[in-house]
């Protein structure tokens, strides 16, 4: 399995995923080779949340190849970290741009699938999808191309040329396809031509084990305050204006409603920026990035949370948000709006309903607690274990090594 | 004879430890004792320490004929008193030579005296305490945070019974007129005013290791050459005392400018004199500043401090803050949150990218200006949130108090406020 960053330093995002699939598959008995692209050590972050009392780490095998590559920030964010890895310990010498960098992974993938013993080949995303193709090339093994997020997701009008050609290719060349939903799965089929009968939408499920938050109140606000949360990266694919024209409506109207938006990102700076012009910047709070225990205090401590995303392919957060039995708005194109049904639909371009919801949210605290419960016990169901995407995934394993008859058993 | 009046600036703050949102409420300190200490130490090392013998020696050489001015900040003066008293003494032995005349200011560096006339004058009043108790004088000129001044705070500084009072030359208030004489306020015709020579006073404070200047590398005698062909009365050069030795390091050979200058000076004719000697003269006229005037960055207002929207927030929700902590009637409170008053925590937060922001970052000890906004955001969300529990007479920290925390030093200072 190719994959990056691994594992998780923050909430949601990809690597959660990944950490939630090879749970699931090792639960399965299926043995992963998880290699990723990414400088890290160890976890830096005390208490982070890779504890499972099912966890079979013997199942797992990480490889971890040095190099800066991030999934999310594209060439400029490459060229920002790169001046940081560089400065590490054990990273190999590096070329000039994101594509060398992916193309680099393609060439040590070769290698690498030589060494490995593999049946199937599961790549995640444009960035691992050449390094797919190279293990493939010499093991002959299938591909199983998974599509967490279209570069039209991340990018919006501002997609990289480049980098959706290398999507496209990564996916009419794949045997298989995943997507995390089933909008994704269109976008596979519309936009890059893959035939219907090769996607399969699987949606996320969440770790039923996870690192919760015991330190009693949870909210470091007085005990009035009602707090509404974004937690995420701070991005444009993550809407955090919409966030903050809804903050600067409800705090007009709800005199206790306080703000706290969790996470980093290019566009914090300026959110930042806003919170203090907005005149309610005594009520906007930055929790920068949280980990470990910290992300369920932080859903615990929250009244709604808020997830107003330009574009949000699944939406894992949503999900550890209704675990934490606090009700989620989330855009009706996620994702995971297609499999909640206790999150809360609203567009992320209708600031008005947001805060109408908002505000009846958090003035009646009974069917705030009331929306909350069934939300919680909807994620509770096995439907959303790590199993179900597991099963679902290996289901597809089977039938994509069955398609090729051609190759012994590894 | 041409007089000289030397003047420099001794400040450090307590700066904040980083302090995030989950930091709320559960007791931690705010202030960074161990950051604090290793860079008063340090500071002392490389300026304080080596400019206080340098200055005893000049002055004890030139039989008081060298001298010149000192302020203290009280938040300088406090860290020394606890962390490096050693330190303390040294400056206690400089101004014993009774060469060195210490000035007036508000004890914590603040903006107080942009629209907190009360507040303004507690903080002189303590200013003026820890003067007399460490060093035994009772100031008669006032030099405000930054050299800031404005018309409506003349008054203010008369009614407080100073003579004179520092202010920066900026062009834009002097027009054809020269730094280089006393000049009376307009708001206040018995308040002198002495004008900073900024040019010549930055030859030395910016431009000095400057290799790319054409006059580089200047000494002792060009700068005295220079002061003697100045026109007007006095010419009043006005430093942070860092630059000897923190800002320029010694290898820059501030230290032997500093040397070698009252001779230089002594055989131009030139004498130097104190700050109170000069607010004892008729002045030639009278100044106005309608805005507020600093010393700082080129456009010489205040929008190093107050120039951006986060500052402005930042500011509001000190003065928010400072209510609920007054209300309280609290001293350790209202000790802590007017060490936030300190000007530092919102230069932290200037976001001029320009050659004065070059000048900022050198200064500040976060990575960015959004996280020292973000930072003394959270600091303030906790003292509200202490005051309001201490207004309830109930004590919120003791019953949160479970974790391991560093030696606090919000208690421990308790005892002398």
């Amino acid at each position: 399995m190719f994959g990056w960053e691994f594992p998780p330093h923050l909430s949601g995002g990809l690597a959660t995923a990944t950490l939630g699939l090879v749970k699931g598959l090792a639960r399965r008995g299926v043995a992963v080779t998880l290699v990723v692209p990414f400088p890290v050590g160890e976890p830096a972050i005390p208490g982070l949340r890779l504890v499972s009392g099912t966890w079979r780490r013997d199942r797992v095998r990480s490889i971890r190849i040095a190099t800066p590559a991030q999934p999310y920030g594209g060439t400029s964010a490459y060229l920002a970290s790169r001046t940081y890895a560089a400065g590490t310990e054990g990273t190999a010498v590096y070329g000039a741009n994101l594509f060398a960098e992916v193309d680099r992974l393609a060439g040590i993938a070769g290698e690498i699938a030589l060494d490995e013993p593999h049946d199937v080949i599961h790549t995640h995303d444009w960035i691992t999808y050449a390094a797919g193709m190279a293990a493939r090339a010499v093991s002959g093994r299938p591909i199983v191309a998974h599509l967490h997020a279209t570069e039209f997701d991340r990018a919006g009008d501002g997609a990289n040329p480049w980098i959706a050609a290398r999507e496209r290719d990564g996916l009419r060349g794949a045997d298989h396809v995943i997507t995390n939903s089933r909008a994704v799965k269109r976008q596979a089929q519309d936009r890059y031509g893959v035939p219907e009968g090769r996607v399969t939408a699987v949606h996320w499920g969440i770790d039923d084990v996870y690192e919760q938050w015991t330190g009693g109140g949870a909210s470091p606000l007085p005990a009035d305050a009602a707090i509404v949360l974004f937690l995420g990266r701070v991005t444009r694919q993550k809407g955090p204006d919409y966030f903050l024209d809804v903050a600067g409506r409800v705090a007009a109207l709800v005199p206790e409603a306080h703000f706290v938006m969790a996470g980093t990102g290019d566009l914090l700076p300026r959110a930042i920026m806003r919170a203090a012009e907005s005149g309610i910047a005594d009520r906007v709070h930055f929790a920068g990035p949280v980990g470990g225990a910290e992300v369920d205090r932080a859903f615990r401590m929250a009244a709604v949370c808020l997830m107003p995303s330009v574009s949000e392919p699944f939406g894992l957060v949503a999900l550890e948000s209704l675990r934490a039995g606090t009700p989620c708005i989330v855009p009706p194109a996620a994702g995971v709006a297609e499999v909640a049904s206790n999150a809360i639909k609203i567009d992320f371009w209708d600031v008005d309903k947001m805060t109408r919801t908002v505000v009846d949210l958090l003035r009646d605290r009974d069917r705030r607690e009331q929306i909350g419960a069934r939300g919680r016990e909807e994620v509770a169901s096995p439907r959303f274990s790590l199993d179900e995407p597991a099963r679902q995934i290996e289901a597809v394993y089977r039938q994509a090594i069955a398609a090729h008859p051609g190759v012994g058993h590894a | 004879m041409r007089d000289v009046c030397l003047y420099a600036q001794v400040h450090q703050p307590y700066r904040l430890r980083r302090f995030r949102f989950f930091d709320i409420g559960t007791g931690q300190t705010y202030f960074d004792e161990r950051q604090n200490r290793e860079l008063l130490l340090r500071i002392a090392h490389k300026c304080y320490l080596p400019t206080n013998q340098l200055v005893e020696r000049l002055i004890r050489d030139s039989d008081g004929e060298f001298r010149m001015a000192l302020s203290l900040s009280g938040t300088v003066v406090e860290q020394l008193s606890a962390t490096a008293p050693h330190v303390l003494e040294s400056f206690q032995r400089v101004v014993g030579t009774g060469g060195v005349e210490l000035l007036s200011e508000t004890f914590h560096h603040s903006l107080a005296s942009l629209g907190q006339t009360a507040e303004f004058r507690e903080q002189v009043e303590l200013h003026r305490r820890t003067i007399a108790r460490h060093f035994h004088q009772r100031p008669r000129v006032f030099r405000n945070t930054e050299l800031i001044y404005f018309d409506d705070l003349a008054p203010t500084i008369e009614a407080l019974a100073y003579a004179g009072m520092l202010v920066e030359g900026a062009d834009g208030v002097l027009g054809w007129r020269s730094p280089n004489h006393v000049y009376a306020a307009t708001a206040a015709p018995g308040l002198r005013l002495l004008p900073r020579n900024h040019r010549l006073s930055d030859d030395v404070g910016f431009r000095f290791a400057d290799r790319r200047w054409a006059r580089w590398p200047l000494t002792a005698d060009t700068y005295a050459e220079w002061l003697a062909a100045s026109p007007g009365d006095s010419i009043h050069l006005f430093l942070d005392y860092e630059t000897f030795g923190e800002h320029l390091w010694a290898e820059t050979g501030i230290f032997e400018f500093l040397r070698h200058l009252p001779g230089a000076c002594r055989r131009r004719g030139l004498r130097f004199v104190h700050p109170s000697t000069l607010a004892e003269r008729t002045p030639v006229g009278a100044l106005s500043f309608p805005r507020p005037t600093s010393w700082a960055d080129e456009d010489r207002g205040v929008t190093a401090w107050l120039g951006n929207p986060m500052q402005a927030a930042a500011r509001a929700r000190l003065h928010q803050v400072g209510a609920a902590v007054a209300a309280t009637g609290n001293a350790q409170l209202l000790s802590e949150w007017r060490r936030l008053t300190t000007s530092d925590h919102l230069y932290y937060i200037c976001t001029k990218w320009s050659n004065d922001g070059d000048v900022h970052q050198h200064f500040s000890p976060y990575d960015t200006p959004y996280d020292a906004f973000v930072t003394f955001m959270n600091v303030l969300q906790d003292l509200e949130l202490t005051a309001g529990e201490a207004g309830g007479r109930a004590s919120r920290r003791s019953r949160l108090d479970t974790g391991e925390r560093a030696v606090p030093d919000r208690h421990s200072q308790s005892a002398r406020v």
